[in-house]
Protein backbone atom coordinates (compact mmCIF):
# COMPACT_ATOMS: atom_id res chain seq x y z
CA UNK A 1 0.00 0.00 0.00
CA UNK A 2 2.95 2.10 0.74
CA UNK A 3 4.25 1.83 -2.32
CA UNK A 4 0.65 2.61 -4.53
CA UNK A 5 0.94 5.54 -2.79
CA UNK A 6 5.00 6.79 -3.55
CA UNK A 7 4.23 5.49 -7.21
CA UNK A 8 1.23 7.89 -6.80
CA UNK A 9 2.44 10.50 -5.58
CA UNK A 10 5.46 10.49 -8.40
CA UNK A 11 2.91 10.39 -11.48
CA UNK A 12 1.05 13.11 -10.16
CA UNK A 13 4.01 14.96 -9.45
CA UNK A 14 5.42 14.26 -13.13
CA UNK A 15 1.63 15.33 -14.24
CA UNK A 16 2.09 18.83 -12.30
CA UNK A 17 5.47 19.19 -13.68
CA UNK A 18 3.43 18.75 -17.02
CA UNK A 19 0.71 20.99 -16.44
CA UNK A 20 2.53 23.97 -14.68
CA UNK A 21 5.01 24.39 -17.45
CA UNK A 22 4.06 27.86 -18.87
CA UNK A 23 4.41 29.48 -22.19
CA UNK A 24 7.08 31.74 -22.62
CA UNK A 25 5.10 34.08 -24.00
CA UNK A 26 6.44 37.41 -22.34
CA UNK A 27 9.08 39.25 -24.31
CA UNK A 28 12.00 40.03 -21.89
CA UNK A 29 15.01 40.27 -24.45
CA UNK A 30 15.50 43.84 -26.09
CA UNK A 31 13.54 43.97 -29.45
CA UNK A 32 14.39 46.46 -32.30
CA UNK A 33 16.58 49.17 -30.26
CA UNK A 34 15.20 53.10 -30.66
CA UNK A 35 17.35 55.81 -31.32
CA UNK A 36 19.23 57.06 -28.60
CA UNK A 37 19.54 61.00 -28.93
CA UNK A 38 21.53 63.17 -26.41
CA UNK A 39 21.26 67.20 -26.59
CA UNK A 40 24.49 69.21 -26.27
CA UNK A 41 25.38 72.75 -25.62
CA UNK A 42 26.62 74.04 -29.12
CA UNK A 43 28.94 76.55 -27.13
CA UNK A 44 30.11 74.38 -24.62
CA UNK A 45 30.15 70.21 -26.10
CA UNK A 46 30.72 68.44 -23.95
CA UNK A 47 27.72 69.64 -21.40
CA UNK A 48 24.15 68.44 -21.57
CA UNK A 49 21.81 71.28 -22.79
CA UNK A 50 17.75 70.30 -22.14
CA UNK A 51 15.40 71.12 -24.91
CA UNK A 52 12.26 72.34 -24.28
CA UNK A 53 8.72 71.20 -24.56
CA UNK A 54 10.28 69.66 -27.81
CA UNK A 55 7.70 67.70 -30.60
CA UNK A 56 8.84 64.87 -32.19
CA UNK A 57 7.67 63.51 -35.22
CA UNK A 58 8.38 60.99 -38.29
CA UNK A 59 7.81 62.09 -41.87
CA UNK A 60 5.04 59.84 -43.76
CA UNK A 61 3.62 58.83 -40.16
CA UNK A 62 0.67 60.78 -38.61
CA UNK A 63 0.89 62.33 -34.96
CA UNK A 64 3.67 63.21 -32.53
CA UNK A 65 5.76 60.16 -31.39
CA UNK A 66 5.00 60.26 -27.65
CA UNK A 67 6.86 58.54 -24.81
CA UNK A 68 8.24 59.00 -20.98
CA UNK A 69 11.73 60.45 -22.64
CA UNK A 70 9.78 62.88 -24.60
CA UNK A 71 9.15 65.69 -21.40
CA UNK A 72 8.76 69.43 -21.09
CA UNK A 73 12.37 69.56 -20.60
CA UNK A 74 14.88 66.92 -22.07
CA UNK A 75 18.03 66.62 -22.79
CA UNK A 76 18.19 62.75 -23.33
CA UNK A 77 15.13 61.07 -26.07
CA UNK A 78 14.55 57.46 -27.07
CA UNK A 79 12.48 57.66 -30.61
CA UNK A 80 11.99 54.98 -33.44
CA UNK A 81 13.30 53.95 -36.49
CA UNK A 82 11.69 53.04 -39.56
CA UNK A 83 12.43 48.87 -40.20
CA UNK A 84 10.48 48.63 -43.53
CA UNK A 85 13.42 51.63 -45.02
CA UNK A 86 17.10 52.15 -45.15
CA UNK A 87 16.17 55.78 -43.98
CA UNK A 88 14.19 57.29 -41.31
CA UNK A 89 13.59 61.62 -41.75
CA UNK A 90 12.70 62.82 -38.32
CA UNK A 91 11.12 66.39 -37.28
CA UNK A 92 12.27 67.88 -33.98
CA UNK A 93 10.21 71.15 -33.04
CA UNK A 94 11.58 73.04 -30.38
CA UNK A 95 8.56 74.79 -28.68
CA UNK A 96 5.63 72.23 -30.30
CA UNK A 97 4.06 71.23 -27.29
CA UNK A 98 3.82 74.33 -26.31
CA UNK A 99 0.08 76.23 -26.80
CA UNK A 100 1.91 78.97 -28.57
CA UNK A 101 2.41 78.29 -32.12
CA UNK A 102 4.32 81.13 -33.04
CA UNK A 103 7.82 79.72 -30.96
CA UNK A 104 7.29 76.61 -32.80
CA UNK A 105 10.70 75.88 -35.06
CA UNK A 106 11.12 72.52 -37.06
CA UNK A 107 14.47 70.78 -38.02
CA UNK A 108 14.62 68.16 -39.95
CA UNK A 109 16.83 65.50 -39.87
CA UNK A 110 17.47 62.20 -41.93
CA UNK A 111 19.27 58.96 -40.54
CA UNK A 112 20.82 56.56 -43.43
CA UNK A 113 21.74 52.72 -42.08
CA UNK A 114 21.83 48.87 -42.85
CA UNK A 115 19.56 47.06 -41.60
CA UNK A 116 19.56 43.26 -40.47
CA UNK A 117 16.93 41.19 -39.04
CA UNK A 118 17.93 39.37 -35.89
CA UNK A 119 16.22 36.49 -34.01
CA UNK A 120 15.91 36.93 -30.60
CA UNK A 121 13.19 34.03 -28.99
CA UNK A 122 9.85 32.50 -29.23
CA UNK A 123 8.29 35.19 -27.64
CA UNK A 124 10.26 38.62 -28.91
CA UNK A 125 10.40 36.90 -32.72
CA UNK A 126 12.72 39.03 -34.88
CA UNK A 127 14.81 42.57 -34.32
CA UNK A 128 16.28 44.65 -36.54
CA UNK A 129 19.48 45.93 -36.05
CA UNK A 130 20.93 49.08 -38.08
CA UNK A 131 24.52 49.10 -38.98
CA UNK A 132 26.92 51.80 -40.55
CA UNK A 133 24.42 54.65 -39.22
CA UNK A 134 24.77 58.20 -40.77
CA UNK A 135 22.94 61.53 -39.96
CA UNK A 136 22.30 64.46 -42.31
CA UNK A 137 20.82 67.46 -41.07
CA UNK A 138 18.86 69.25 -43.80
CA UNK A 139 19.59 73.19 -43.32
CA UNK A 140 16.88 76.17 -43.45
CA UNK A 141 16.84 79.48 -42.64
CA UNK A 142 16.48 79.47 -38.46
CA UNK A 143 17.84 76.00 -37.78
CA UNK A 144 17.69 75.67 -33.73
CA UNK A 145 19.83 72.76 -34.36
CA UNK A 146 23.59 73.86 -34.57
CA UNK A 147 25.48 70.73 -35.56
CA UNK A 148 24.06 66.61 -35.47
CA UNK A 149 26.46 63.78 -35.38
CA UNK A 150 26.65 59.81 -34.59
CA UNK A 151 28.22 59.18 -31.09
CA UNK A 152 30.77 56.86 -32.62
CA UNK A 153 31.93 56.24 -35.90
CA UNK A 154 31.07 54.32 -37.16
CA UNK A 155 28.00 53.95 -36.14
CA UNK A 156 25.46 50.97 -34.96
CA UNK A 157 22.75 50.71 -33.81
CA UNK A 158 22.68 47.53 -31.69
CA UNK A 159 20.95 47.93 -28.18
CA UNK A 160 19.88 51.14 -25.82
CA UNK A 161 22.71 50.93 -23.48
CA UNK A 162 24.10 54.32 -24.83
CA UNK A 163 23.36 57.35 -26.85
CA UNK A 164 23.95 57.39 -31.27
CA UNK A 165 23.59 60.61 -31.85
CA UNK A 166 24.54 63.75 -30.54
CA UNK A 167 22.61 66.86 -31.08
CA UNK A 168 24.42 70.34 -30.07
CA UNK A 169 22.28 73.55 -29.82
CA UNK B 1 -0.52 -34.98 10.07
CA UNK B 2 2.96 -34.28 9.90
CA UNK B 3 3.27 -36.32 6.63
CA UNK B 4 0.01 -34.70 4.64
CA UNK B 5 1.65 -31.33 5.54
CA UNK B 6 4.95 -32.38 4.17
CA UNK B 7 3.25 -33.77 1.58
CA UNK B 8 1.50 -30.75 0.61
CA UNK B 9 4.05 -28.02 0.72
CA UNK B 10 5.92 -30.15 -1.77
CA UNK B 11 2.72 -29.60 -3.85
CA UNK B 12 2.65 -26.50 -4.04
CA UNK B 13 5.70 -25.96 -4.26
CA UNK B 14 5.26 -27.72 -7.85
CA UNK B 15 3.37 -25.45 -8.89
CA UNK B 16 4.85 -22.98 -10.38
CA UNK B 17 3.85 -20.36 -12.80
CA UNK B 18 6.00 -18.99 -15.15
CA UNK B 19 6.05 -15.43 -16.55
CA UNK B 20 5.37 -14.83 -20.63
CA UNK B 21 8.71 -13.40 -22.39
CA UNK B 22 8.92 -12.16 -25.89
CA UNK B 23 8.06 -8.68 -27.81
CA UNK B 24 5.74 -6.18 -27.68
CA UNK B 25 4.53 -3.89 -30.48
CA UNK B 26 2.08 -1.26 -30.59
CA UNK B 27 0.67 2.03 -31.72
CA UNK B 28 0.22 5.52 -30.06
CA UNK B 29 -3.39 6.68 -30.46
CA UNK B 30 -2.96 9.70 -28.23
CA UNK B 31 -1.43 11.94 -31.63
CA UNK B 32 -4.02 10.56 -34.15
CA UNK B 33 -6.92 11.84 -31.57
CA UNK B 34 -5.50 15.15 -30.67
CA UNK B 35 -5.16 15.56 -34.21
CA UNK B 36 -8.63 15.40 -35.11
CA UNK B 37 -9.08 18.24 -32.31
CA UNK B 38 -5.83 20.39 -33.51
CA UNK B 39 -4.87 20.02 -37.43
CA UNK B 40 -1.58 21.86 -36.70
CA UNK B 41 0.13 18.48 -35.58
CA UNK B 42 0.03 15.46 -37.43
CA UNK B 43 2.03 12.25 -35.88
CA UNK B 44 2.22 8.63 -35.60
CA UNK B 45 4.46 6.48 -33.24
CA UNK B 46 4.93 3.41 -33.34
CA UNK B 47 5.98 1.61 -29.64
CA UNK B 48 8.13 -2.03 -28.57
CA UNK B 49 9.77 -3.15 -26.26
CA UNK B 50 11.20 -6.78 -25.20
CA UNK B 51 11.64 -7.96 -21.98
CA UNK B 52 15.03 -9.39 -20.89
CA UNK B 53 14.76 -9.98 -17.31
CA UNK B 54 12.25 -10.46 -14.80
CA UNK B 55 11.42 -6.47 -14.60
CA UNK B 56 14.06 -5.16 -17.15
CA UNK B 57 12.62 -4.38 -20.53
CA UNK B 58 14.38 -3.17 -23.48
CA UNK B 59 11.98 -0.30 -25.40
CA UNK B 60 11.56 2.00 -28.30
CA UNK B 61 9.80 4.38 -30.10
CA UNK B 62 9.87 5.04 -33.79
CA UNK B 63 8.14 8.10 -35.22
CA UNK B 64 7.33 10.84 -37.43
CA UNK B 65 5.35 14.25 -36.89
CA UNK B 66 4.66 17.37 -38.30
CA UNK B 67 3.81 21.14 -36.66
CA UNK B 68 2.58 24.44 -37.46
CA UNK B 69 3.49 26.45 -34.58
CA UNK B 70 2.29 30.06 -34.17
CA UNK B 71 3.92 32.46 -31.61
CA UNK B 72 2.94 36.05 -31.72
CA UNK B 73 5.54 37.23 -33.90
CA UNK B 74 6.30 34.37 -36.35
CA UNK B 75 4.60 31.07 -37.52
CA UNK B 76 6.70 27.81 -38.39
CA UNK B 77 6.14 24.34 -39.57
CA UNK B 78 8.04 21.64 -38.80
CA UNK B 79 8.41 18.31 -40.39
CA UNK B 80 10.49 14.98 -39.07
CA UNK B 81 11.24 11.19 -37.84
CA UNK B 82 12.42 10.08 -34.08
CA UNK B 83 14.02 6.99 -32.85
CA UNK B 84 13.93 6.36 -28.80
CA UNK B 85 15.70 3.75 -27.87
CA UNK B 86 16.49 2.56 -24.08
CA UNK B 87 15.05 0.37 -20.99
CA UNK B 88 11.78 0.12 -19.07
CA UNK B 89 11.97 -1.32 -15.60
CA UNK B 90 8.80 -2.55 -13.94
CA UNK B 91 8.23 -1.25 -10.52
CA UNK B 92 4.88 -2.69 -9.68
CA UNK B 93 5.13 -6.09 -8.34
CA UNK B 94 2.49 -8.21 -9.59
CA UNK B 95 0.35 -11.15 -8.22
CA UNK B 96 1.12 -14.09 -9.59
CA UNK B 97 -0.38 -14.41 -13.16
CA UNK B 98 -0.48 -10.45 -14.01
CA UNK B 99 1.72 -9.06 -15.85
CA UNK B 100 0.89 -4.85 -15.16
CA UNK B 101 3.35 -2.78 -15.19
CA UNK B 102 4.58 0.35 -13.43
CA UNK B 103 7.25 1.85 -15.49
CA UNK B 104 10.34 3.91 -14.88
CA UNK B 105 12.19 4.35 -17.87
CA UNK B 106 15.11 6.21 -19.66
CA UNK B 107 15.37 7.23 -23.54
CA UNK B 108 18.12 7.64 -25.98
CA UNK B 109 16.27 9.85 -28.41
CA UNK B 110 17.45 10.92 -31.89
CA UNK B 111 15.25 13.11 -34.33
CA UNK B 112 16.30 14.82 -37.95
CA UNK B 113 13.91 17.50 -39.43
CA UNK B 114 13.54 20.64 -41.50
CA UNK B 115 11.94 23.69 -39.77
CA UNK B 116 10.27 26.09 -42.30
CA UNK B 117 9.63 30.13 -41.54
CA UNK B 118 6.49 30.63 -43.16
CA UNK B 119 6.44 34.11 -41.69
CA UNK B 120 7.51 36.43 -39.56
CA UNK B 121 6.62 40.31 -38.05
CA UNK B 122 9.60 42.27 -36.55
CA UNK B 123 9.73 43.25 -33.67
CA UNK B 124 9.61 46.84 -32.79
CA UNK B 125 8.19 50.51 -31.56
CA UNK B 126 4.09 50.08 -32.97
CA UNK B 127 4.31 54.04 -34.01
CA UNK B 128 5.85 53.06 -37.32
CA UNK B 129 4.84 50.25 -39.96
CA UNK B 130 5.68 46.64 -39.36
CA UNK B 131 8.00 44.67 -41.33
CA UNK B 132 6.06 41.22 -42.46
CA UNK B 133 8.13 38.85 -44.16
CA UNK B 134 5.60 36.32 -45.70
CA UNK B 135 8.14 34.45 -48.17
CA UNK B 136 8.89 31.22 -46.72
CA UNK B 137 12.45 29.85 -45.46
CA UNK B 138 13.09 26.10 -45.34
CA UNK B 139 16.07 24.80 -43.10
CA UNK B 140 16.38 21.60 -43.67
CA UNK B 141 18.85 18.80 -42.60
CA UNK B 142 18.85 20.04 -39.20
CA UNK B 143 18.72 17.16 -35.92
CA UNK B 144 18.71 17.00 -32.18
CA UNK B 145 19.68 14.28 -29.59
CA UNK B 146 18.13 13.95 -26.10
CA UNK B 147 17.21 12.19 -22.79
CA UNK B 148 14.11 11.32 -21.97
CA UNK B 149 12.76 10.15 -18.45
CA UNK B 150 9.69 8.00 -18.58
CA UNK B 151 6.95 7.44 -16.12
CA UNK B 152 3.76 5.32 -16.97
CA UNK B 153 1.83 2.63 -17.02
CA UNK B 154 0.59 -0.17 -18.68
CA UNK B 155 -2.18 -3.16 -18.04
CA UNK B 156 -3.36 -6.39 -19.70
CA UNK B 157 -6.94 -5.42 -20.71
CA UNK B 158 -7.78 -8.48 -23.16
CA UNK B 159 -5.25 -11.63 -23.39
CA UNK B 160 -1.89 -10.64 -24.86
CA UNK B 161 -3.66 -6.58 -25.55
CA UNK B 162 -1.72 -4.14 -23.02
CA UNK B 163 -2.93 -0.74 -22.46
CA UNK B 164 -0.58 2.46 -21.39
CA UNK B 165 0.10 5.61 -21.16
CA UNK B 166 3.10 7.36 -20.49
CA UNK B 167 4.54 10.79 -19.62
CA UNK B 168 8.27 11.87 -20.66
CA UNK B 169 10.49 14.82 -19.26
CA UNK B 170 12.72 15.53 -21.79
CA UNK B 171 16.49 16.96 -21.83
CA UNK B 172 18.41 18.07 -25.04
CA UNK B 173 21.87 16.94 -25.08
CA UNK B 174 22.89 19.12 -28.82
CA UNK B 175 21.35 20.09 -31.49
CA UNK B 176 21.90 21.42 -35.15
CA UNK B 177 20.14 24.59 -34.91
CA UNK B 178 19.21 26.68 -38.06
CA UNK B 179 20.90 30.38 -38.88
CA UNK B 180 19.32 33.15 -37.15
CA UNK B 181 16.53 31.21 -36.36
CA UNK B 182 16.19 28.26 -33.17
CA UNK B 183 14.29 24.78 -33.44
CA UNK B 184 11.76 25.75 -30.47
CA UNK B 185 10.10 22.78 -32.09
CA UNK B 186 11.40 18.69 -32.99
CA UNK B 187 9.54 15.91 -33.55
CA UNK B 188 9.77 13.50 -30.76
CA UNK B 189 10.41 16.44 -28.55
CA UNK B 190 7.78 18.70 -28.82
CA UNK B 191 7.90 21.77 -27.98
CA UNK B 192 11.24 22.91 -26.91
CA UNK B 193 11.52 25.47 -23.52
CA UNK B 194 13.84 28.29 -22.77
CA UNK B 195 15.85 25.96 -20.77
CA UNK B 196 15.81 23.10 -23.17
CA UNK B 197 13.13 20.87 -21.81
CA UNK B 198 10.48 19.53 -22.73
CA UNK B 199 7.41 17.49 -22.16
CA UNK B 200 5.69 13.91 -24.17
CA UNK B 201 2.79 12.11 -23.76
CA UNK B 202 2.07 8.95 -25.34
CA UNK B 203 -1.00 6.66 -24.35
CA UNK B 204 -0.51 3.08 -26.67
CA UNK B 205 -2.51 -0.16 -27.43
CA UNK B 206 0.20 -2.95 -27.82
CA UNK B 207 0.18 -6.15 -28.77
CA UNK B 208 2.22 -9.13 -27.03
CA UNK B 209 4.00 -11.66 -28.88
CA UNK B 210 4.97 -14.39 -26.27
CA UNK B 211 8.24 -16.50 -27.47
CA UNK B 212 8.84 -18.38 -24.12
CA UNK B 213 7.74 -18.59 -20.89
CA UNK B 214 10.57 -18.56 -18.11
CA UNK B 215 10.54 -19.25 -14.28
CA UNK B 216 10.53 -15.81 -12.19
Amino acid sequence: MKKHIIYTSIISLFLLLFLSCEKDDICVEESTPLLIIRFFDSTDPDTYKKVTNLKVQIEGIDGDYINETITVLTDSIAIPIKVTEDITRFKLILNGNDDDDTNDNEDIFDLNYIREEVFVSRSCGYKTLYYDVKTNLISDSDNWIKSIETAKDPQDILNQNSDHVKIFH
Amino acid sequence: MLSTAFSQEKAKDTVKYKDRYGFRVGIDIFQPVYSLFDEDTKGLEFVGDYRITKRFFIAAELGFSEATTKEDYFEFYTNGQYIKAGADFNAYKNWIGMENMIVVGLRYAFSTFDQTLNEYTINADPFLPNQTITTPVTYDTLNAQWIELVLGLKAEILHNVFMGFSFRWNTMISSKEPENFKNLYIPGFNKVYLNNNGFGFNYTISYLIPFYRKKF
